[in-house]
């Protein structure tokens, strides 16, 4: 248990689909994590191995029905507690900023998140990494402050200033101390708002870029997954996030500057407070810190289409002894009356430790440490994915179950104790979910991008246990169509071509 | 902490006392004092049992400890406490393979486990109403495995594919996690590969897991840990209905596990071939465990190590750019600085561009680590050290949903048979001087107490192709 891996306001997706998947993906059931740009480099992979801690279930699997004939059975479980998100507090100032505040807890710590509606979704295709590029000089000092200074000053508060540039958000964040909330506000504003933009600290970013991105593609998962965001994202924006080099050479201090001012500012912004504060002090400061930021454009909406047809793609890797699979087709998004259905399709077929596909090839078969399902979700664009790294001489076959898996779901409904121990899983979930200050913005910032309103939170535990049998078989028909999935495979190509022909719903 | 009274247990699992920070100025006040409210006493069988209350929100965390780590796997079994801790989902008296997993997800829970140096735990967290339902199960797997072969070499499987996604497959792999420990230590016990050859895991039988189980798997050599939100009374009746009957068993002497002290600088290297950049990894050798200088090492790794604002990210990233970070850290990988048990190092890891020699970085390096140990730090860079360090403390107890907090009174209840250790904590950081830090790295961060290990990039920057 390491601080970094709970305590960061983002689990981060390599992590996730490394070992401790499934306590990670506690923070990400119904909201999840944005994916960054760092997760693909090795600052995540170090991160990665950070949370190493020999963990015996990656994911899990359903076993035997029914306890036998002359066992104990467990005692039965006592009467449910209800459960309330905390109700949060909006406000909007002259200049559109938009400001959630939402008590929680008992520590005497805040955290504060400024969400910008902008990242990859804005770059344009010479752009790649500029977002990323941008974020990170935020933190390289102000016109009145050096590195040093933000650095040292967030720390004397207990915490730190983070940047994190995602696809279309980028949040600028921290913990601190609770005393210290109304010196943290103007420090995060400043940073936001003020940046330096140097040439030399230019210099070092690109370096560090080109430097990260060249250890993030020697690693086999990175690479797959790269591969299946260019497929399925095809040429909208979100396709890709490794730029080559010269691209990454060739961005100036001024391409920089365009792209903050351009692409920052309050109309598109969402600041949120959760822990314990001060309301009234906390409202002013705010106000005194981004009152006079200017309002900026309106956000981009440039929702992507998600690639539907099949094909797979092998990318050979020399010395692979397993495959890596992404695997995937789009689904319903976060906007469409199936979601919470898919919600629960996903956790039974792939998401949870007991779900099918893992019960199948990982306590079952021995194939994988590693497989795991989630829904991919960008705004007004999901795409449900599986992963898995499996010993190289049963790539076909765990294709093949993997698809068998599905087939069986589209074809049979099933059954309704399976089903409810699903449900209550995500029922439970939902309360650890929204129990950190983190969790709690993380959840509501989900909320806000989707445009769902806060009935979403209040109701979802219902919506989820209002869930049949016949609607999880419909959805996996509606939205999991075998001839719709693409795949990406990186590993040792001659020996999965040999193994592809035997999957049939690939080479039929 | 109070002991063996719950019925004064404060509502406030964790309980902060406002006040102003020692030697602090009135700007920097802040909270003076971490303290956790628990229950502790110890079963007929020797069972330890650590209750900690806290109602903010209505789930409960609960942690089985045992008393093993990997140092003490069986000599020609590497990997072997590992492997077991897989077996112990796969099925127990009143439990078939996998039924304890479903047991606990579709009562809306979540669960793991993992093996670390000086333990192996599993763990919990449910909606509070579980709570009966969570510790009946624990017991039943206390009190005895029901595996076959099946499940065995399921599970072997399983953890070779570990391996190979987790270290074989990946560049850097078994980098510093497990090179460093391998190549800094001498004793056995701190030195082998605790994730495994693949031909030991292999030859691992139904027998090994037996004579394991029987072993160390005794109420007497474990910790029962509950955090969150439950009755007191109730949870410790459950306790002794669930756990109370399970036979306690006689402990083999604990092996020796100390290490020499380290008179020369050790260097090791190997050829990375899935690899693109060079890396370098440095280990030092900590003081033993709440000794003053242990103290001091925690105040040292966060003004060297830990965040933008410490001395190596400002001088191997901020200033030189060498470096996209730094990593560092006491027991880094697997655990903190306060769940371990026996020998520990502490580690910093940089990733490098392959035209500058690890030489290069390390001179850099050692500029901050010389000036460690030969000028006493400042007041502003010691007292910004605690605040970070009782920041971090306030993080660990916080961590999902109260995980965090239950690690370290288990910790402390398994090695220390003392969990209010974790209130003293602050003092013990607050009573470290500028002094301290320089005699601590002047002894410890000796050129010759430390181990430096470097990756050669074996692959070239040419990401593979893809076929269309």
């Amino acid at each position: 248990m390491k601080p970094s891996s709970f305590a960061r306001g983002h689990a981060e997706f390599a992590e996730m689909i490394m070992n401790n998947r499934r306590l990670l993906r506690a923070s990400a059931a119904s909201a999840p994590p944005r994916e960054t740009f760092t997760q693909l480099s090795s600052q995540n992979m170090t991160n990665t191995i950070k949370a190493f801690a020999l963990v015996a279930l990656a994911a899990t699997a359903l076993g035997a029905q029914d306890s036998t004939a002359g066992k104990e059975t467990p005692p039965a479980p006592g009467t449910p507690k209800n459960f309330r998100v905390p109700p949060r507090r909006n406000f909007t100032l002259p200049n559109g900023l938009q400001v959630t505040l939402v008590p929680f807890g008992r520590v005497p710590k805040i955290a504060v998140e400024l969400e910008v509606r902008t990242g990859i979704i804005d770059q344009g295709p010479n752009d790649i990494s500029l977002a990323s590029v941008t974020s990170d000089m935020l933190l390289e000092g102000t016109t009145t402050r050096s590195a040093q200074d933000i650095s040292r000053q967030a720390a004397e508060m207990g915490g730190s200033v983070n940047v994190t540039p995602g696809s279309e958000v980028i949040a600028v964040s921290g913990e601190v101390l609770s005393d210290r909330a109304t010196a943290f506000i103007p420090l995060l504003a400043d940073v936001l708002l003020n940046p330096k933009f140097d040439e030399a600290d230019l210099k070092r970013t690109i370096d560090k870029h080109a430097r990260d991105n060249a250890i993030a593609l020697s690693s086999p998962g990175t690479l797959a997954q790269k591969r299946f965001r260019e497929i399925m994202y095809a040429s909208h924006p979100f396709a890709n996030v490794f730029p080559p080099e010269e691209m990454l050479r060739g961005f100036t201090v001024a391409r920089v500057k365009e792209f903050h001012t351009k692409n920052f500012g309050a109309k598109r912004s969402r600041l949120y407070v959760s822990g314990v504060f001060n309301a009234r002090e906390v409202e002013q400061a705010i106000r005194d810190a981004f009152g006079g930021w200017a309002e900026g454009p309106a956000a981009t909406e440039n929702p992507p289409v998600i690639t539907a047809k099949r094909q797979v793609d092998v990318i050979d890797r020399a010395n692979s002894v397993q495959s890596s699979i992404w695997m995937g087709t789009p689904v319903a998004d976060p906007a469409n009356a199936d979601w919470v259905k898919m919600n629960v399709t996903d956790a039974l077929l792939g998401g949870a430790f007991g779900s099918r596909i893992t019960a199948n090839i990982r306590e079952d078969k021995g194939y994988t440490y590693s497989p795991g399902s989630f829904i991919w979700t960008r705004k007004k664009a999901s795409m449900w994915v599986e992963t898995a790294d499996v010993t190289s001489n049963v790539t076909g076959a765990s294709l093949t179950e993997i698809f068998k898996e599905i087939d069986r779901l589209r074809t049979e409904a099933p059954p309704q104790g399976e089903l409810d121990g699903i449900k209550n899983n995500l029922a439970g979930v939902f309360t650890v979910q929204n129990s950190s200050r983190s969790g709690l913005i993380n959840q509501l910032e989900f909320v806000d991008l989707h445009g769902l309103g806060d009935e979403y939170v209040t109701n979802y535990v219902k919506n989820i246990l209002a869930v049949t049998p016949e609607d999880v078989r419909a959805t996996a028909e509606r939205h999991l169509d075998p001839q719709k999935f693409s795949i990406a495979i990186v590993g040792t190509k001659k020996d999965i071509d040999k193994q592809l022909g035997e999957v049939k719903i690939i080479r039929p | 902490m109070r002991f063996s009274r719950p019925q004064v247990l404060s509502l406030l699992g964790l309980a902060v006392i406002a006040g102003a920070c020692a030697g602090g100025d009135a700007d920097t006040a802040m909270p003076s004092k971490l303290t956790v409210d628990a229950d502790y006493y110890t079963l007929a069988n020797g069972l330890k049992v650590v209750l900690s209350r806290d109602t903010t929100v209505p789930t409960v965390g609960v942690g089985v400890y045992y008393h093993v780590g990997f140092r003490n796997e069986p000599r020609n079994r590497t990997g072997f406490a590992h492997l077991f801790e897989h077996l112990m989902f796969q099925g127990s008296g009143n439990l078939g393979k996998m039924e304890f997993i479903k047991l606990i997800e579709n009562n809306g829970g979540l669960l793991n486990g993992s093996t670390r140096f000086d333990f192996t735990n599993y763990y919990q967290v449910v909606p509070s109403h579980t709570l009966e339902t969570v510790m009946w199960a624990e017991a039943d797997r206390m009190k005895g495995l029901a595996i076959d072969t099946a499940n065995l070499k399921n599970q072997q499987d399983v953890v070779k594919n570990e391996v190979r996604v987790n270290v074989l497959n990946q560049p850097y792999g078994s980098f510093p996690w497990i090179d460093l420990p391998m190549t800094a230590n001498e004793n056995w016990y701190n030195a082998h590969n605790f994730y495994g050859e693949l031909k030991e895991l292999e030859a691992a039988t139904l027998e090994d897991a037996s004579a394991f189980f029987k072993t160390f798997y005794a109420p007497n050599n474990a910790v029962l840990a509950i955090v969150g939100d439950f009755d007191a009374t109730q949870a410790r009746a459950w306790a002794e209905k669930y756990f109370g009957s399970i036979p306690k068993v006689d402990q083999p002497a604990p092996p020796d596990l100390s290490e020499p002290r380290q008179e020369k600088e050790k260097r090791a290297s190997r050829v990375d071939k899935l690899a693109t950049r060079p890396a370098l990894g440095i280990a030092y050798h900590v003081p033993p465990r709440w000794t003053p200088d242990w103290y001091a090492m925690g105040l040292i790794d966060q003004i060297l190590g830990q965040g933008r604002d410490s001395r190596l990210y400002d001088a191997l990233v901020q200033r030189t750019g060498l470096s996209s970070d730094v990593s560092a850290g006491i027991n880094w990988g697997l655990g903190n600085m306060f769940n371990y048990e026996g020998p520990m190092l502490w580690m910093v890891t940089v990733f490098h561009d392959r035209d500058k020699t690890a030489d290069s970085l390390l001179k850099v390096l050692d500029v901050e680590i010389e000036s460690l140990r030969t000028t006493p730090v400042d007041s502003a860079t010691i007292e910004r050290a605690r605040t970070k360090m009782r920041s971090s403390l306030y993080s660990i107890v916080e961590e999902f949903s109260g995980l965090g907090k239950l690690d370290l009174l288990a910790s402390f209840a398994l090695f220390d048979n003392d969990p209010s250790k974790i209130n003293a904590l602050e003092d013990g950081f607050a009573a470290v001087t500028p002094d301290q830090i320089m005699k601590t790295a002047a002894e410890y961060l000796r050129s010759t107490n430390r181990t430096v290990y470097t990756v050669v990039p074996g692959a070239s920057d040419r990401p593979a192709s893809g076929t269309p």
